[in-house]
């Protein structure tokens, strides 16, 4: 083959592959739509009232009802506990991701920043995490809670997706704000004396 | 010594010969076993967080190591009955080094996970891991070089071992630059992370070397035969796609993307093989240096990131970030990329020489 037709073919093939890769594919990637994954939570409690001494249920089953996401997180925080000790156990889970227990002074993550800002922990809570999390996905946890005090007995419970990309990243999307400053839904029973 | 026992001496000479190639290929698709095995790690790493050592990753990269020592013995076995020892001890050393690090890292990773937990990229078991990676890769590749250097074929398929040979060596050196510059070492217990300028650096100069130098190696020992830096290129594309980008859903669709880096390989090997000129040559290496940026796709984004933006990746948005940064790395990047490049062409051509004067 003539030199020259072939230095014009790599010429040619160099400029289809610098101009495809450096200035046309990045266009065309960065036009794509991020995913965007919506967690929601259903919880139920075995019991809305209970002895001092008696133990209560929470089921918490959560679902990926957006698409494809990198980290699905269920927290449940309990802001009247100051360890959690023997008080809390983790019953079942099928979370691909064994629970962590955040214990108060911690440093976490704040306002679905993935880390980016942080505060310090004022009370315990537990999460559960599955990763990575394909839509329509289900996950449960199940606890067994014992209460130590009489009186109201809250639970913070919320799940966050990650990457956060908008407001329906979390759930609930409004509400009461935790110490994370993100929003929580309240479930609480009361322990009579 | 008899005639008879003169010819059974050189009968058992040649076998050990081909004993020793046969423990070379066997060091070498073990350490690309580890290679593979490494790198789908990091992925693994990425996306499930796996909390145990016992994962098919880990499998893979210790059933390579297995292989691998049965490769250095079966190297030892040949070496050790063959008259002329000297073309094959400088391989079969390296080796001994190699495999001694390796099947010492496997215990030590053991341990470290059972006392620290989760480690990252870069740890000692790891180091001592890629290193020993290294220079099995290497002892393998010397080995099969000599023996095909000795024994040349008329059958040209041989030569095509020359591939098995040098891409656990490119992607074990991957795995060397990649531990030194992304920042996937900090544990709740150590932080190794690289400190992000000099990881900047790291990655800047020592890719497109790396690409460069097995690009030259392979088609250098192959005696400049067309399609060998093809088809090594390609190799390396199909199993940094396959460990990398195809497992993570999220940026699945960037592989069309990816595979457009054969044609910078295609072109270059079109260029060294047909028209061996040096020009030419210092051209192709300049080239392959200047698409590392491309062809180390998508991790290598996370090492300019922490430089450039400092955004928070995970794993589903690692294409948004490294097109955002695309052309701001090349600008900064490509003149030391290309001098690199340059660069290791000269080196592998270096390299070349010595591994093929068998004294």
């Amino acid at each position: 083959m003539n030199k020259q037709i072939l230095f014009g073919i790599i010429g040619t093939a160099l400029v289809f592959y610098f101009t495809l890769a450096v200035f046309v594919l990045p266009g065309v990637f960065l036009a794509n739509e991020q995913l965007v994954s919506e967690p929601f939570l259903e919880v139920e409690l075995s019991e809305s009232e209970i002895s001092l001494g008696e133990s209560f249920r929470i089921n918490i089953i959560s679902e990926n009802r957006g698409e494809y996401g990198d980290i699905h997180i269920v927290s449940a925080a309990f802001p009247k506990l100051t360890e959690i000790d023997d008080v809390v156990l983790v019953a079942t889970y099928d979370f691909t991701q064994s629970p962590s227990y955040i214990i108060p002074g911690e440093e976490i993550g704040a306002k679905y920043s993935g880390g980016l800002e942080s505060v310090i922990a004022k009370y315990p809570s537990i999460e559960a995490m599955s990763r990575p999390v394909l839509p329509d996905s289900t996950y449960h946890m199940d606890l067994v809670i014992t209460p130590t005090e009489s009186g109201v007995f809250p639970v913070y419970i919320k799940s966050v997706n990650i990457p956060h990309v908008t407001e329906k990243s979390h759930f609930p999307q409004n509400g009461l704000l935790d110490h994370q400053n993100e929003h929580v839904l309240v479930y609480s029973i009361n322990v009579n004396p | 010594m008899t005639v008879t026992e003169s010819k059974q001496s050189r009968l058992l000479s040649q076998y050990s010969e081909k004993i020793f190639l046969v423990g070379s290929i066997l060091t070498s698709f073990g350490i690309l076993l580890v290679t593979v095995g490494g790198s789908w790690d990091i992925t693994n790493h990425l996306l499930s967080k796996p909390e145990t050592f016992f994962s098919p990753p880990h499998a893979l990269m210790y059933t390579g190591v297995a292989i691998s020592l049965v490769g250095v013995i079966v190297s030892f076995i040949g070496w050790h009955n063959l008259d002329l020892k000297k073309p094959y001890s400088i391989s079969f050393k390296i080796k001994l080094i190699g495999i001694g690090m390796l099947t010492g890292a496997g215990p030590f990773d053991f341990v470290w996970h059972s006392n620290f937990g989760l480690d990252g990229l870069l740890s000692p078991p790891h180091l001592t891991l890629i290193f020993g990676m290294l220079l099995c890769s290497i002892g393998g590749m010397v080995g099969i070089s000599r023996f095909l250097t000795l024994h040349p074929s008329k059958n040209h398929i041989t030569s095509y071992l020359l591939i098995l040979g040098v891409i656990p060596v490119w992607l074990a050196g991957s795995g060397v630059v990649s531990s030194l510059s992304l920042p996937f070492s900090n544990t709740d217990y150590f932080q190794f992370n690289p400190e992000p300028t000099f990881a900047f650096i790291v990655a800047t100069l020592a890719f497109p070397f790396l690409t460069s130098v097995s690009m030259f190696l392979v088609s250098r020992l192959s005696n400049f035969r067309f399609g060998m830096m093809s088809l090594l290129g390609s190799l390396f594309l199909l199993i940094y796609s396959s460990t990398a980008i195809v497992p993570n859903f999220a940026i699945f669709d960037s592989v069309l993307f990816y595979s457009l880096n054969l044609i910078p390989f295609v072109i270059a090997d079109v260029v060294v093989s047909f028209f061996k000129s040096k020009k030419l040559s210092l051209f192709a290496g300049a080239l392959l240096g200047s698409v590392f940026y491309m062809v180390y796709y998508p991790y290598v984004m996370y090492t300019f990131n922490e430089v450039l933006l400092g955004k928070l990746v995970s794993p589903s948005l690692i294409y948004f970030v490294y097109f955002e940064m695309i052309q701001d790395v090349l600008a900064i990047t490509i003149i030391p990329a290309i001098v690199m490049g340059i660069f290791g062409a000269v080196i592998a051509n270096r390299i070349s020489k010595k591994i093929l004067i068998c004294k």
